[in-house]
């Protein structure tokens, strides 16, 4: 069905009221993480789009209290889990017990039952253990026995990588990495920020604790609007265009960039970028998507999905550098 | 007496028919001499030996006559040859000489003979064989006399050669032929005229251009028609294209909020501003979010984006300092 003028202008103001939660949320936030408001952002994005998070950053950067937070303000369960080599699928999703007493098996739920799943370190664990989170990840369902179970929602994984210590490491393949949503890469935080981060920790007893603003059955509710954010053909147009040119970049006279990309997004990063737009919309108040929506996000959702050579590398091109002149090069509507 | 005569006379004959060969053989027989340029040498001095093989005209004229110098092998008994040069005529009316020379040396002290060296002739039309021979040469291999009742010296170190510009010569040569190699190239592309850069003189300014195009779109009434999104697709279409050849700036490629902030630098255009923020406002929510602008509205666009042309317009000749200035600011 076919959007009206009047229909967006509705849709609009609906979500202009629904939004404000978005801001609620951050100031709440706010006490108890300093700065680092972009991986905030990042993380209301993955919330509401229904994709995860993959977040590369040095260890100490608040990754773990920004989601616990986050759970805590949207009073939903959070849950960590620390992955190291000797972790098994079962440590994950749960395994069958022997009851005794009551001569069965019985099922015993890991730690993935939870809204908010914190998989830190996510490549120190082997293939087998990556691909049993990934695959409920994408499922929303957990299989243990003859059992299955779906996953509470909202389910969001936030799975962080140290870009610095790679020794026993089993980095994630192109296919599992394709299935998170955004690749977000944090930096240290400025000096003015880490002031407020030392006073913070020296005297915990000022800062409030954190409340729970809203709770999880609004998240799925805003999530219902975010779907119905308004994309025109343009916009469409526009994300096909990027995609497209990540794969074929001497359809867009960038011939320069054929040599430097190996392979370039999947339909699944078309996807993702639309919705992530959407939802970035969404969080700045508006019932429609515009070009400043998919630029906004187009490198943590692209980063990621685009597979450099070995040229590339040799040369110290990154994946935003081709990203960059992408975004230079393809016209926008 | 008469008996006497007569047999004196076949014995005569019988003589001269067994001597008659000979004689033609020794009208065929070649002069070949070997001949060293000294008897005596110290060990490891150098002796020259010349072969010569002397013909006469009509033995060199003949086409069956051949004459083989002796192949000497590397060393002789006592000797070792140096160098040995080919084979060289020299000719005069009465006779043709043929020589070879020799360079040998000896490391064993004592007389030696250089033995002698035979030479293959080759005769008549049924190439008869035959060979001529060298007298042997006796030479003298000296040692240095040592007075044993001194003490032994030690062996002299390694004497430095002086040193003279004409050792390197060819060296030099070959370097210095390099330099004025490498020297010519440069001067000749540096000094060769270079080709005039090809100006593409627009025929038509981007002020021009723009004009006629919003003129054009104000002719078609697409928004009078109800076509608003394309009205304004085309309205903003036509402002970016023009920043974009006028002053360099590549608005098509921008969003809405990017351009706004690129065109601080270009004062002029910075100046307008507020008009385009407020158009670009109205046309992102036409295209994007399918709003429909009053019809004031739609004037008002129009309106705004000619006079954000007509602010900037170009005086003439000011179009490159503009473009230039926009330019290295986004640089």
């Amino acid at each position: 069905m076919e959007n009206t003028s009047s229909d967006i202008r509705q849709l609009n103001e609906k979500i202009h009221q629904a939004s404000a939660f978005v801001d609620l949320l951050t100031m709440e936030l706010g006490k108890v993480i300093v700065g680092q408001r972009y991986m905030v952002e990042r993380l209301l994005i993955g919330l509401l789009a229904q994709g995860h998070v993959l977040l590369e950053g040095v260890p100490g950067l608040a990754k773990t209290l920004s989601i616990k937070s986050l759970s805590s303000a949207i009073n939903a369960k959070f849950s960590r889990i620390q992955f190291t080599p000797d972790l098994l699928p079962a440590d994950v999703i749960g395994t069958m017990i022997y009851n005794q007493q009551k001569n069965e098996f019985v099922v015993r739920r890991g730690p993935i039952f939870a809204n908010f799943i914190l998989a830190d370190e996510i490549n120190r664990a082997p293939a087998k253990v990556q691909s049993a989170l990934l695959e409920a990840m994408q499922e929303r369902q957990i299989t243990i026995g003859d059992n299955t179970f779906k996953l509470d929602e909202p389910f969001l994984v936030l799975a962080t990588q140290n870009p610095i210590e790679q020794e026993g490491t089993y980095t994630l393949p192109e296919a599992q990495v394709d299935r998170f949503m955004l690749k977000v890469v944090i930096g240290y935080p400025t000096k003015e920020e880490e002031k407020l981060i030392i006073r913070q920790n020296l005297n915990p007893e000022a800062s409030s604790p954190i409340r729970a603003i809203i709770q999880p059955s609004d998240i799925i509710e805003a999530r219902k609007l975010v779907r119905e954010v308004y994309m025109d053909e343009k916009i469409e147009k526009y994300i096909l265009d990027i995609v497209f040119a990540t794969r074929n970049p001497e359809d867009y006279k960038l011939n320069k960039l054929k040599p430097l990309i190996a392979y370039g997004g999947s339909p699944r990063a078309s996807i993702n970028l639309a919705w992530a737009a959407k939802a970035y919309a969404f969080m700045k108040r508006r019932g429609y998507v515009i070009p400043e929506d998919v630029r906004n996000i187009c490198f943590d959702v692209m980063r990621h999905r685009v597979g450099l050579t070995y040229e590339a590398e040799a040369e110290n091109v990154t994946s935003e550098n081709i990203l960059s002149e992408i975004l230079n090069a393809v016209e926008v509507p | 007496m008469h008996k006497q005569q007569v047999i004196r006379r076949i014995f005569l004959s019988c003589l001269l028919g067994l001597l008659y060969p000979f004689s033609l053989l020794a009208q065929q027989a070649v002069d070949v001499t070997a001949k060293a340029d000294t008897n005596s040498i110290r060990i490891g001095e150098q002796i020259k030996l010349q072969l010569t093989a002397t013909l006469t005209p009509a033995q060199f004229k003949d086409p069956n006559f051949k004459i083989i110098f002796p192949v000497l092998p590397d060393s002789l008994e006592h000797f070792e040859v140096i160098t040995r040069t080919s084979l060289d005529t020299v000719s005069t009316q009465d006779v043709h000489t043929l020589h070879q020379t020799f360079t040998l040396t000896s490391f064993d002290s004592g007389h030696w003979q250089i033995p002698p060296m035979r030479f293959e002739v080759i005769t008549g039309a049924n190439a008869a064989a035959d060979s001529a021979v060298t007298l042997p040469i006796g030479i003298d291999v000296n040692t240095v006399a040592v007075d044993t009742t001194k003490a032994f010296k030690p062996i002299k170190a390694v004497q430095a050669v002086p040193w003279s510009i004409w050792d390197y010569w060819l060296y030099i040569a070959i370097g210095a032929g390099i330099v004025l190699i490498i020297g010519g190239l440069i001067w000749y592309f540096r000094s060769r005229p270079e080709k005039a850069p090809v100006v593409n003189t627009p025929t038509i300014s981007p002020y021009e251009l723009a004009t006629r195009q919003l003129k054009t779109l104000k002719e078609e009434k697409l928004w009078q028609q109800g076509d608003v999104k394309q009205y304004y697709t085309r309205l903003t279409d036509i402002l970016r294209t023009y920043f974009e050849h006028q002053f360099n700036i590549a608005a098509l490629e921008q969003t809405s909020e990017e351009l706004l902030q690129n065109i601080k630098p270009v004062t002029k255009l910075n100046q307008q501003r507020d008009k385009l923020r407020s158009l670009l406002a109205i046309a992102d929510l036409a295209k994007f979010a399918k709003l429909q602008p009053t019809a004031d509205e739609h004037e008002d666009c129009m309106v705004k984006a000619e006079e954000i042309l007509e602010w900037t317009r170009p005086k003439a000749g000011a179009t490159e300092e503009d473009g230039t200035a926009a330019e290295k600011q986004q640089a």
